[in-house]
């Protein structure tokens, strides 16, 4: 079965944040990128609405007034709630993410973030749905990977990646369209939890795109000034 | 130091002293009740059994020979040498027979088994009549209606039970006195311990954080709770510098980019720009603030872990952890045309927290490739170090740090001035310490070898092995 890449998914996103002006932030930059928010400012009117309607991703603070962030999801899941969410903290430590994770978060950012940051990962919430029937491979333009033989090739032509080099291909594909940024990147395709200052991803996305675009006449990853990179034909 | 009295004797130590103390004297009390009794009992029972063994002797005596052999008998005992016994033997009309007494001196009782206290007078050598008490019993003879009285001095008896009372009436209020000065002086001793524990907590409070209790090294409970408190005393001085610096470092740091980027807004405002001009501007603006964020957050997870509040270790593989970051890093090496060599030995276990490791090595590979200028060398080795330690080290070909410089390095925000242009925060190696010291382990800066004016950096992040 083929995933069908999409560009710009507009979204109906569910913001459960009690702090005012922060609210308004993330509802400016997710209308910005395209997408529909509902808000809610505390726990229990934001669990009501997160059961009742039926929206694409949750975005959710941890503190939050009535029924806190890790409650609430909780809860949510047990209900049997699938929407994918967004967990948002001023605590940025590990043991609060796991925690997040735990009680049912997708994702987990913390305060301070950068809007690009926000943005992105919400988005690639969206392309994460529960229940997905198996994808065997991806496509994107006329660049396509079957995951279960592991070959990549555009045009029909064949192209040899490293193993780091086809996990990192794979994530962009699956989020083909959407703004994927580095610590995203770090994250997901080497599975770490910090920093290296050097922006040492930059060079492993300058030699797969060698491999990808330089012989082709289309570019096909893009790199989208202060946020990150997006894939996308 | 001397406490007032009235807060001493409202101390719990006090109380408490003085619980022991009345605990001590009831059982004293007891104890010295039991003996005056038993030992008074065993006299007076003594008495009686040599008494009933005389009366036995004598009464064998008159079953043998009937009046006649008693008074004889009555007679020697009388006569003999250290007889401390009396005797008065008396026919049935009440006549002398025998004895020490001209008559019966006591009346006498009803039932013949018991004891008869009286005085009687008795002569002194040089004329004076003396009285003495006297304890004896009676037996009525039955075939002729006689009498027989044997009896004996109570003085000594009387003398001895005197001495026990006495010396229980001297030790008694002794043992007491003791006893509560002994209360008060273990009370005083730990009313001023706690005083002194009191007293470093109040110039602590009043802003001395370098102030810790004396601690004697008497490994008792004070001492030990002592420690304890210095500890926490530690903890909390390390707390409040990690929260002094931060709020320094958040000055100090994001003071430039927020200027700098004041400054390129203002710039912005102060002339008309092209869409494009604007455009640009404000993504540079938005890379920029972003920048600030990242530092932000770097800083506070120093302070964080600094002061002990971040991180969980477990055991984990860190040869794993380090070929992924060789991996990492290895293209951007090649594109900043350095050239890369890692040799990582396998399944070197560490406690720890894969994420500060990981961070803690990405900088050290980081500076290496920040301050290594082209066509240099960097290399990333892990292999066993010294006694039960893992070395993970980084060489580059760089400037390297001189000696007197390498304290300085490791504080934040410190960039020596050769590398002042580079872009980054300067927490680089700062974490590398603070992780290395979270983990128990150390961060060695060494020359790398190379040329007097380039020898290199050599750092060596040395954790205990698992």
């Amino acid at each position: 079965m083929m995933a069908e890449t999409l560009a710009g998914d507009n979204m109906r996103v569910l913001v459960i944040e009690d702090d005012a002006e922060m609210a308004s932030f993330i509802q400016k930059v997710l209308m910005e990128a395209g997408h529909s928010v509902d808000m809610a400012i505390d726990g229990e009117r934001g669990l009501e609405l997160a059961r009742s309607t039926d929206f694409d991703a949750l975005v959710v603070d941890r503190m939050l007034p009535a029924k806190d962030g890790l409650t609430l999801l909780k809860e949510y899941r047990e209900a049997g709630g699938k929407t994918p969410a967004l967990f948002l903290s001023a605590l940025g430590d590990v043991q609060n993410r796991v925690q997040g994770l735990k009680a049912g978060a997708d994702d987990y950012l913390s305060k301070p973030f950068a809007p690009s940051e926000l943005a992105a990962r919400v988005e690639a919430l969206g392309r994460r749905q529960v229940g997905e029937p198996q994808v065997t491979s991806l496509k994107a333009g006329d660049l396509e990977m079957n995951l279960l033989t592991r070959k990549v090739t555009r045009g029909g032509k064949k192209i040899e990646l490293q193993p780091r080099e086809f996990r990192l291909l794979e994530y962009l594909m699956r989020h083909a369209g959407q703004v994927v940024t580095r610590t995203m990147l770090l994250e997901k395709v080497w599975d770490y939890n910090f920093d290296p200052q050097t922006n040492v991803i930059d060079v492993h996305i300058s030699r797969l795109r060698a491999k990808i675009d330089k012989e082709f006449e289309e570019p096909l990853l893009h790199t989208v000034r202060g946020a990150g990179y997006r894939l996308q034909g | 130091m001397k406490l007032g009295l009235p807060t001493f004797l409202r101390t719990t130590t006090f109380k408490l002293a003085l619980l022991y103390s009345a605990m001590f004297a009831a059982f004293s009390a007891a104890l010295l009740i039991y003996l005056y009794y038993s030992t008074v009992y065993y006299i007076r029972t003594e008495s009686d059994r040599r008494l009933d063994l005389e009366f036995e002797q004598l009464g064998n005596a008159y079953y043998t020979g009937g009046m006649e052999r008693l008074s004889q008998s009555v007679l020697e005992r009388m006569t003999r040498t250290g007889s401390t016994y009396f005797y008065y033997l008396e026919d049935s009309s009440g006549r002398k027979i025998a004895g020490h007494f001209q008559r019966m001196p006591v009346a006498p009782p009803e039932v013949d088994s018991k004891t008869v206290y009286f005085d009687f007078d008795q002569p002194e050598p040089d004329g004076t009549m003396i009285v003495r008490s006297a304890a004896g019993k009676f037996v009525r003879l039955r075939d002729n209606g006689g009498a027989l009285l044997v009896a004996f001095d109570t003085a000594q008896q009387t003398a001895i039970v005197v001495r026990i009372q006495s010396a229980i009436f001297i030790a008694a209020p002794i043992g007491l006195i003791l006893s509560l000065l002994g209360g008060v002086l273990i009370s005083r001793g730990a009313a001023s311990r706690a005083d002194e524990l009191a007293r470093t907590a109040e110039a602590v409070m009043g802003g001395e954080l370098g102030r810790r209790v004396p601690v004697r090294g008497s490994g008792d409970e004070f001492d030990r709770l002592g420690q304890r408190i210095n500890a926490m005393l530690d903890q909390i001085e390390k707390l409040v510098d990690a929260t002094r610096n931060t709020g320094n470092a958040i000055a100090h740091d994001l003071r430039s980019p927020l200027s700098r980027l004041r400054n390129k807004l203002e710039i912005a405002l102060s002339k008309p720009l092209s869409q494009e001009a604007a455009s640009a501007t404000l993504s540079e603006t938005v890379e920029e603030v972003d920048r600030v964020l990242a530092t932000f957050n770097a800083i506070l997870r120093l302070a964080r872990l600094e002061a002990g509040a971040e991180g969980e270790r477990v055991r984990m593989d860190v040869s794993e952890l380090a070929e992924e970051l060789a991996e990492l890093f290895d293209p951007a090496c090649e594109e900043a045309e350095l050239s890369f060599k890692s040799q990582i030995a396998r399944h070197l276990m560490v406690l720890g927290d894969r994420d500060l490791i990981g961070q803690a090595l990405s900088n050290m590979l980081d500076n290496a490739v920040k301050y290594t200028p082209k066509g240099g060398a960097i290399s990333f080795t892990v292999a066993r170090g010294p006694d039960g330690t893992i070395d993970l080290t980084v060489v580059d070909s760089g400037p390297g740090v001189p000696p007197e410089a390498r304290q300085l390095v490791v504080q934040r925000f410190q960039r020596l001035d050769s590398a002042r242009t580079l872009p980054g925060s300067g927490l680089g190696l700062s974490l590398v310490d603070s992780v290395a010291d979270m983990h128990g382990g150390e961060l060695i800066l060494l020359d790398a070898g190379g040329p007097a004016r380039q020898p290199g950096l050599k750092a060596i992040l040395r954790l205990p092995r698992a």
